[in-house]
């Protein structure tokens, strides 16, 4: 029998995640659009109010909840500013290498500072020869005294600038077709976050560029065996950066749908408002009915996962489906709204911009459906 | 007076220099109720030095007086207060007791009303005889008015908000008896009022002002509020609010316009940002001119003024004030 | 260590509430799905209640009179930090007014155990009616003072407390156990935190009915309440508006010419 609704406590989480979201998120929403920055009071804020101990086991610091948990606080948090949430996620995905593969030393090591956000994570996959091609990675370790030596370059790496915990994935110089993945922390020898993106949307998001030139990196410091680096990276990725990627768009899209509805009720035109036009309310329809499906997908997902099974396909369904329909959500707000949706006074306009930057994180959609294909094939 | 006599009570509330004005209203009601009834206006009064003040109640309507007299009964006792009075309405038996909803009313009738295992209702703005004689105490709720009646427990009570019932006319010439009240003997209280302390208020006086600007929910946030009490005072007008104002936290209880709130009576309402909840609608009486602010062309403030703009208050209330900063002089009258 | 009583009502969600309106057909009230909250005013009352318990140590109890949703409202207040929560729950206890209510709330206080002290929010934001807190009071037998907006002294069981009153405020000294009602002057309550929701996991919440509290039916609800609604009744006060028109400066300029005409500017 499947219950379809969410539990007392899951409904608090919401509220929980919803009033922390409007008192301590939302503030700092428009520096952070006009700046392309100010995430500093957002993370600080995010690890005061727990945020970021959601998936931490509880010995190390964290609360011990779960991916449902998660998904609701990144929806509610989505909603408000998307740029957090997908920090915030990000972080996680960096959080989870740790707590999937890491040894207890490095539970120990790292863990409570991420529970607090004292310390913020990434996980650094993508580069100039490839995000959706990884085998095309050209940043490379090798075995130097039970050291590793690092040479490379990644881009498009969320949180690039903010993370004290980054995990790096690198070729083997020596062994072809071998990746393995370390903790690089920012501070060490030879590591850099060179240029910051300024990216359309999700502003105020930390994007940007890493350079490692002979960074020197503890043997203690390798995530998981030799050789495992790219099963780890893409396990990650497909199980927890698209389900977070997930989160973002759920509450973008329900942003949508709030800004749609109230500008329709509000704006008189042939002496009714446009909510009683057809014309809108299809949209508004449509809006709908894709939020309600892209919840099921993620929820299910999610639960799945809590309960110990391997979800990159359904993730992957879920990523595509909810990062797209987020968009067309974001394009019939604007829509709605005629010029206003063009006005940057406006959010939807934000909303737009935010939209289209979900589609290549964590995996473009074309990506998405090749391992959903595969999934059907097999 | 024959303790079987059926009779409309009312507590009085002493002030500073004189009787709280929603008192002498109440009176003057009680009056117009006890003739309908074929019966007495009763009174009790409690505090110091009230020879006058029972004289002006007598003045307003009532038939009887009861005043205890005594400095123990400056300030306010809750406790204190409470025994008197109980003891007084078991003893008199009154129909209908009713009470200022004033911040020692608001305390007091209830503890009242629990002794006596009575009824008690708030925020009346209408009370009227029923045809089996029965008192019907009317209140504004959900776009609406509800009725509701006391049918066994006696007294019938009701709270009433200054501004309500009119002022009574004074008949010097009305005869009427005072009865002192003696206090019990030894009466130990477990809460005593120290000492009240009057804060400064700013601002034009909701009561006497002429015109007068309401703001509701569509202010938006405290920015928007600020830009809604700048057109008050550019107008020089009393400032008043709706709850959903008072409940984001922007403005004070004390400035609330409406059933649970104050009763205005001024020239011109400007009501902007609110929906004209009947709730907060009754509170304004006698307006001549009428004007309302509203985002929403639906909004069914627009059904109870005579001027409408449907604009968003943020956009219009600057532009406004920013028009009339610049006309050359203009003077807000205060009654 | 202080035994502390926190009465909450579950109440529709206020601004959502606002829109309720009495169906002029029916003659009653819509049955519309309005989410519960925590009275506004209770949260305050709550807040007082955990700055105690962290000064001086205290058990809270949440106690809360309402059909069974309402128990989410006693949850979410556990997950705030209360201690523990009852919630009196029964259709005999429908209809009651404010009097009904208290009666119902001071019995079950009486049967939960020795108090210090109860804290009320001054009144509900739907309702207002201000009563329940000093009718508990009453039934009781101990002292109450209302409209508290700052706990002066609260060592001891001798307190004292500014109260807002008639164009200011009171000083008031009042003896424990007793009766507190708050205003939203009194402090900020804090947020709910993931760690508190899960926290509140393992307390415990009490149902308890009419029998449970030892009273007959006749006592609680509607038929223990002295005062009834007999008629509700929807009212249409009208007058002509007339819209302002035009661009928003000439929108502006007809209505200060309005102000003008009618001698305020």
């Amino acid at each position: 029998m499947i219950d379809f609704t969410f539990s007392e406590e899951q409904n608090l989480f919401r509220k929980a995640a919803r009033e922390f979201a409007e008192t301590e998120i939302a503030p700092h929403v428009p520096k952070m659009e006009e700046t392309g920055r100010n995430w500093e009071p957002v993370i600080k804020a995010l690890g005061k109010g727990e945020m970021m101990a959601i998936t931490i086991p509880e010995a190390y610091g964290g609360l011990g909840l779960g991916y449902v948990a998660r998904l609701i606080a990144l929806e509610e948090i989505a909603q408000v500013s998307v740029a957090t949430a997908m920090m915030m996620q990000v972080c996680g995905l960096g959080i989870e290498g740790i707590v999937k593969y890491g040894t207890e030393e490095q539970k120990k090591k790292y863990l409570p500072k991420l529970a607090t956000a004292e310390s913020f994570a990434t996980t650094a996959v993508t580069e100039p020869s490839g995000g959706s091609d990884p085998k095309g990675c050209g940043t490379s370790y090798k075995k130097v005294d039970g050291s590793y030596v690092l040479n490379g370059r990644k881009c498009f790496i969320t949180n690039s600038h903010i993370a004290d915990v980054q995990i790096v994935m690198a070729v083997s110089e020596e062994i072809p077709d071998t990746f393995s993945a370390f903790i690089v922390e920012k501070g060490m020898d030879g590591f850099k976050a060179t240029h910051e993106e300024r990216k359309v949307g999700m502003r105020g998001c930390n994007t940007g560029e890493l350079e490692l030139k002979d960074c020197v990196v503890p043997g203690e410091n390798l995530v998981g065996k030799e050789g495992k680096g790219m099963s780890i990276a893409m396990a990650t990725i497909s199980d927890v950066g698209r389900g977070g990627m997930v989160g973002c768009a759920l509450g973008l899209h329900q942003a949508c749908l709030d800004a749609a509805k109230k500008f329709a009720n509000e704006r008189v035109l042939y002496g009714k408002p446009i909510s009683n036009l057809q014309a809108i309310q299809f949209k508004l329809a449509d809006m709908k009915i894709e939020l309600e499906a892209g919840r099921l997908l993620g929820y299910r997902a999610a639960a799945l996962q809590d309960k110990g099974e391997r979800t990159g396909n359904e993730w992957a369904a879920a990523k595509y489906f909810t990062t797209e329909a987020a968009q067309r959500a974001a394009k019939h707000a604007v829509d709605i709204h005629g010029g206003y949706g063009c006005m940057e006074e406006f959010p939807v306009t934000r909303y737009l911009r935010d939209a289209y930057v979900l589609g290549p994180s964590a995996g473009t959609s074309d990506i998405m459906k090749v391992i959903v294909a595969r999934w059907v094939l097999s | 007076m024959p303790t079987e006599s059926a009779a409309v009570f009312v507590i009085a509330e002493q002030m500073e220099g004189g009787i709280q004005p929603v008192s002498l209203q109440l009176v003057g009601k009680a009056r117009k109720l006890a003739d309908e009834l074929g019966t007495k206006v009763g009174v009790i009064l409690l505090g110091q030095n009230l020879t006058n003040d029972s004289k002006k109640i007598i003045a307003a309507g009532a038939d009887l007086v009861l005043q205890a007299d005594s400095e123990a009964l400056v300030p306010y006792q809750s406790e204190l207060y409470t025994e008197i009075i109980v003891k007084l309405v078991v003893e008199h038996r009154p129909e209908i007791l009713l009470i200022g909803s004033t911040f020692m009313g608001r305390e007091l009738a209830p503890l009242i009303a629990a002794r006596l295992e009575t009824g008690l209702t708030a925020h009346c703005i209408e009370l009227i005889i029923s045809s089996e004689g029965i008192l019907e105490q009317r209140i504004p709720a959900y776009g609406g008015m509800i009725t509701i009646v006391c049918p066994e427990k006696r007294p019938q009570m009701a709270t009433i908000a200054n501004g309500v019932f009119p002022s009574p006319v004074l008949n010097p010439d009305k005869s009427g008896e005072i009865i002192s009240i003696e206090l019990p003997k030894k009466f130990p209280q477990r809460v005593q009022t120290l000492e009240i302390f009057r804060e400064k208020l700013e601002g034009v006086s909701l009561e006497t002002a002429s015109v007068i600007v309401a703001g509701g929910a569509g202010a938006g946030d405290p920015e928007g509020w600020n830009q809604l009490e700048e057109l008050a005072r550019i107008l020089n007008a009393g400032f008043g609010s709706t709850r959903p104002a008072v409940d984001a936290g922007w403005t004070e209880l004390e400035t609330m316009i409406g059933q649970s709130g104050k009763i205005v009576n001024p020239d011109v309402y400007i009501g902007v940002g609110l929906s004209g909840e009947l709730q907060h609608m009754v509170g304004v009486v006698g307006a001549k001119i009428m004007i309302a602010i509203n985002k929403d062309a639906k909004s069914p403030v627009f059904e109870k003024v005579d001027y409408g703009v449907v604009e968003d208050c943020r956009v219009f209330v600057p532009a406004l004030v920013e028009r009339l900063k610049n006309k050359e002089s203009f003077v807000g009258k205060v009654r | 260590m202080l035994n502390i009583v926190v009465c909450v009502k579950a109440v529709p969600e206020p601004i959502a509430a606002s829109n309720l309106k009495i169906d002029p057909v029916t003659k009653s009230l819509p049955r519309l799905d309005i989410p519960l909250v925590i009275n506004p005013l209770d949260s305050h009352a709550l807040e007082a209640a955990f700055q105690l318990k962290k000064k001086y140590g205290a058990h809270i109890t949440i106690l809360s009179m309402g059909p069974p949703p309402a128990g989410n409202i006693v949850r979410e207040c556990i997950a705030l930090g209360a201690d523990e929560g009852i919630l009196l729950t029964d259709p005999a206890f429908a209809g009651a007014d404010a009097f009904a209510t208290a009666y119902t709330l001071a019995k079950a206080i009486e049967k939960n155990g020795p108090v210090d002290v109860v804290f009320c929010g001054m009144s509900s934001s739907d309702g207002a009616t201000e009563w329940v807190g000093p009718e508990i009071a009453t039934f009781l037998n101990m002292p109450v003072v209302t409209m508290v907006r700052e706990i002066v002294e609260d060592q001891g069981d001798e307190w004292i407390v500014k109260a807002d009153y008639e164009r200011g405020y009171r000083m008031v000294k009042i003896k424990l156990p007793a009766v507190i009602t708050v205003t939203r002057d009194l402090n900020h309550p804090k947020p709910l935190s993931f760690s508190g929701i899960i926290k509140a996991r393992s307390k415990e919440i009490s149902e308890w009915n009419h029998e449970n509290l030892e009273i007959p039916a006749e006592l609680v609800g509607l038929k223990g309440s002295p005062t009834v609604v007999t008629e509700m009744t929807r009212v249409e006060s009208r007058r002509n508006v007339k819209l302002i028109e035009g661009s928003l400066q000439e929108k502006v300029d007809r209505f200060v010419q309005i102000l003008s005409e009618a001698g305020v500017v």
